[in-house]
């Protein structure tokens, strides 16, 4: 992935923040985000080999699968909650964003975008189910059960009541300013659930 | 398999390894005499004995002390070998280069009081009478067993422990320390445990009990060395035994084999293996000490005085704690929900759920993925837990 994405991400979140790092890998990320902004972070994640390298790390890690929820954590207790990479995975994508407001004021996400040109011209031209840099696994061994743009994640914040306050998009070298939709690989946002999510999302 | 050859090698605490050695060498255990204990229920002892062994060095500053808790039936000797060559319970986990490496920390372990393994208990004199106390012992608690450790970890000289680490009864002791003495425990690591034990934990205790107060030879606790309820003991140690396993485990160790060598040939291998393990433990173990712990854990709830928020909201420590797929002795449903407790209460608290067969045994056999997290956790922790470290958890 483009290492601007976390550059991004790392400016968004003010010093001190307190942060929730959902599906938190090794950690290396977070480990980055409390040395460089000093956030006081902790992470979920479901595999206990990378639980076991974030201990390494001296990281306050807790395995458990965030589709069972986030009831370990009570509401508020961050002001930053992480979703990367991992969206367009989630069975029950609302549900879960909805469980991140509970406990967070606000979420950063970063999705794949299924709007990209590569994509739109091998399902075009091609007919099938596309394969290319920032989506490399044929679609029977894909992790990603959700396939959405830049344009449908807009529409989505819109009817479930959700703010994209700051928005950054990336093509696999650079970072995409002018038509996102159609050249950017993956998108990043920041979003505010300040004003109470509707307790049905979409 | 190695996984397969843990389950069938099994636990040092039980299991003679044949050939088990130790880096450590031989290890002693030591006893230290305390005066003046009173329990919670008010009972006053004049001097308490404390069976303790401490390995590694303390370092300068005297901030490198782990405490480690036994389950129900461990002992002080934690690590190394005694003299007659038996190595101890957590021989696999403690020692140099070890998940608690005891190049780098200084290890204390200690027998519970009301335990029979040295520490005050059951079978100590009872000054009054100059016989055992035996079912006169008084009701301890856990919180008890925590404070005559308190008054060993005095006698050694040390202010605060870097670590309490316990398993099963342990680690109801490794909360009741983060617990009581806040400014004393720096990481607390419960093991395989819960705050309270449930319906099914009392059963299983009450069944062992049964059969060693149903035992003829009983006697209302006033058993002597040549009719001694030793049937009821074994029987007690059987059912325990079989729900520290787990049907994988089992079923791997022992399948339908039949015992080749048995009088009855007739006889599976499972039976014969508990009887094997009912009559060891009767040799090591004492019946009133059995009812005495096993009456303790039973009682024991971290939040009976006052809602969890409120008994946590002293707690410094930061915690991780581990709980193992297939223990449904203390299922991982019980560490989850003492981490939501924790957590709801502000303190950093780390969990991991191994996936391990071993069932509630997971802890104390060689089980490299649990001693990585041990390992990975103290030495990721220990620069940043350091005094002049302390301030906002990470």
């Amino acid at each position: 992935m483009n290492p601007g994405i976390y550059a991004t991400i790392a400016q968004w979140i003010p010093p001190h923040s307190r942060v929730l790092d959902l599906g938190t890998g090794d950690g290396a990320f977070l480990e980055q985000l409390i040395r460089e902004r000093q956030v006081t972070g902790e992470g979920v994640e479901k595999d206990a080999a990378l639980v076991t390298r974030c201990m390494e790390r001296g990281l306050v890690v807790h395995q458990g699968d965030i589709a069972d929820g986030l009831d370990q954590h009570a509401d508020g207790a961050f002001d930053f909650v992480l979703l990367l990479g991992t969206f367009q995975e989630l069975v029950q994508p609302a549900e879960i964003l909805h469980e991140a407001f509970r406990v967070g004021r606000q979420v950063i996400l970063s999705y794949t975008n299924f709007g990209h040109y590569h994509v739109r011209l091998q399902v075009l031209f091609q007919g099938r189910t596309p394969v290319t840099p920032s989506l490399p696994t044929p679609w029977y061994r894909t992790r990603n059960l959700h396939f959405l743009s830049v344009a449908d994640f807009a529409c989505f914040c819109r009817e479930a009541g959700i703010r994209e306050t700051r928005r950054a998009f990336f093509s696999a070298r650079r970072e995409i300013r002018w038509l996102p939709n159609l050249r950017a690989e993956t998108a990043v946002c920041l979003l505010d659930g300040t004003a109470p999510p509707r307790t049905e999302l979409p | 398999m190695a996984d397969h050859q843990a389950i069938i090698q099994g636990d040092l605490q039980d299991q003679a390894v044949a050939g088990h050695q130790s880096a450590l060498g031989q290890t002693q255990t030591r006893v230290a005499t305390l005066p003046g204990f009173v329990t919670e229920s008010g009972f006053k002892f004049e001097t308490i004995e404390v069976s303790y062994q401490t390995l590694g060095k303390l370092s300068p500053a005297r901030d490198n002390a782990i405490l480690v808790c036994h389950g129900l039936s461990g002992t002080a000797h934690v690590a190394g070998l005694d003299p007659t060559g038996r190595p101890g319970w957590w021989d696999y986990h403690v020692g140099p280069g070890k998940a608690i490496d005891t190049d780098k920390f200084f290890v204390i372990g200690t027998n519970t009081l009301g335990g029979c393994n040295g520490t005050t208990g059951p079978l100590s004199l009872n000054p009054q009478t100059g016989r055992p106390y035996g079912p006169g012992f008084p009701r301890i608690t856990v919180r008890d067993m925590v404070m005559a450790q308190a008054r060993l970890v005095d006698h050694l000289g040390l202010d605060t422990l870097l670590a309490v680490i316990g398993a099963s009864m342990g680690g109801m002791q490794a909360l009741t320390w983060a617990v009581h003495f806040p400014e004393r425990v720096r990481v607390c690591v419960p093991i395989a445990t819960c705050t309270a034990h449930n319906a099914m934990q009392i059963a299983f205790n009450e069944i062992g009990r049964c059969a060693i107060v149903t035992d003829p030879d009983w006697n209302g606790g006033e058993y002597t060395e040549t009719r001694f309820p030793a049937h009821g003991l074994a029987v007690a140690r059987m059912v325990g035994h079989v729900t520290y396993l787990s049907e994988l485990a089992m079923a791997r160790k022992f399948g339908r084999r039949r015992q080749a060598d048995a009088a009855d040939a007739r006889q599976f291998s499972v039976e014969s293996y508990l009887h094997h393990q009912g009559s060891s433990f009767v040799k090591r173990f004492d019946p009133n000490s059995y009812l005495c712990l096993t009456r303790a854990i039973d009682e024991f709830d971290l939040f009976a005085a006052a809602a969890p928020e409120a008994v946590l909201s002293r707690v410094r420590a930061r915690f991780l704690v581990i709980s193992f797929s297939s223990d449904w002795l203390y299922p991982p449903g019980q560490s989850r929900e003492l981490v939501r407790l924790l957590k709801r209460a502000g303190i950093a608290a780390s969990y991991i759920n191994l996936d391990t067969e071993y069932g509630h045994d997971s802890f104390l056999i060689e089980n490299p993925p649990f001693a990585e997290v041990l390992r990975h956790f103290l030495n990721g922790d220990h620069p940043r837990i350091h005094p002049h470290h302390h301030g906002e958890p990470l």
